[in-house]
């Protein structure tokens, strides 16, 4: 097996040439502490396979990422409650990076109306 | 093209697959069912021509591997559309995709052209080795550009 080194170099260049996890997937990077902010929605896009609402606060757009459509259906809500205008309030884990104004929704609040979106997080 | 892919967007079936659960989970699943066997197959492929498993006759491995590959790129080019219907302007716009689509496209030619020109005896060739290395090359750039889709895509 005197090719073994080039058969573990095509395994694993796959791998190492994927770059590291941006945004989506996990908690890994987020900061792992709450924020609350409260905004306007400017740009809904809701659906698979992730639901963003880019969100003006004091000035600054965020985005903030909600469920897909059976989390945020499971939270109570309709697509037409996250539509363009809609003054949201919401509690998550921003990005561990600050330069990038964007926030994992963990539960949101529409007036007084509270929706859950991960029921097992504080 | 942007009306067009809008207008793939806004198909009931786009609709369906943005809005549903198990829908679109069925679809993911099996685009990567697709891409395990075209990989799959491809891979142990592509190191017998590179000189891995000389005992074993590369005619008898391709027999096998061949159609089993294809038949993953059949399914995963299929899933995959039904995939990208869904935000279809937004997959298009990316970089990783484009790229995606061009290492598919030249994978696949290599392969077809390498199978018209030497049938089954795929080793059959004085360039050889440089033809599989391009063709692992494209595979797995390919991999590695699709999986990227879902960590730079919003």
């Amino acid at each position: 097996m005197r090719r073994l080194p080039l058969l573990i170099a095509v395994l694993l260049a796959p791998v190492l040439a994927v770059p590291p996890a941006a945004a989506h997937h996990g908690w890994a990077w987020t900061t792992g502490t709450n924020l609350e902010l409260e905004g306007t929605i400017k740009k809904a896009r809701l659906g698979n396979p992730h639901g963003l609402l880019d969100v003006e606060v004091d000035g600054i757009v965020w985005v903030f990422e909600v469920g897909q459509p059976w989390r945020n259906e499971r939270a109570g809500l309709k697509d037409a409650d996250l539509a363009e205008g809609v003054v949201i309030r919401v509690i998550g884990e921003p990005a561990k990076d600050p330069t990038i104004k964007r926030l994992k929704v963990e539960k949101l609040y529409l007036g007084d109306r509270e929706h859950v979106l991960y029921p097992d997080r504080d | 093209m942007d009306g067009l892919l809008a207008g793939l967007e806004a198909t009931a079936l786009a609709e369906h697959l943005r809005a549903s659960r198990w829908s679109y989970a069925a679809v993911n699943t099996t685009h990567l069912l697709g891409i395990s066997l075209l990989i799959g197959a491809i891979l142990p492929l592509e190191l017998r021509l590179l000189g891995l498993w000389r005992s074993i006759a590369t005619e008898a491995l391709a027999r096998v591997l061949v159609p089993v590959a294809a038949t993953g790129l059949a399914l995963a080019i299929g899933a995959g559309m039904l995939l990208f219907s869904v935000r279809a302007r937004e997959y298009a716009a990316l970089g990783v995709f484009q790229v995606k689509l061009a290492l598919v496209t030249l994978g696949v030619a290599v392969a077809i052209a390498v199978q018209l020109a030497r049938g089954w005896q795929l080793d059959r060739c004085g360039r050889g080795t440089a033809i599989a290395l391009f063709s692992l090359a494209c595979w797995l750039g390919a991999l590695v550009c699709g999986r990227s889709i879902a960590f730079v895509a919003e």
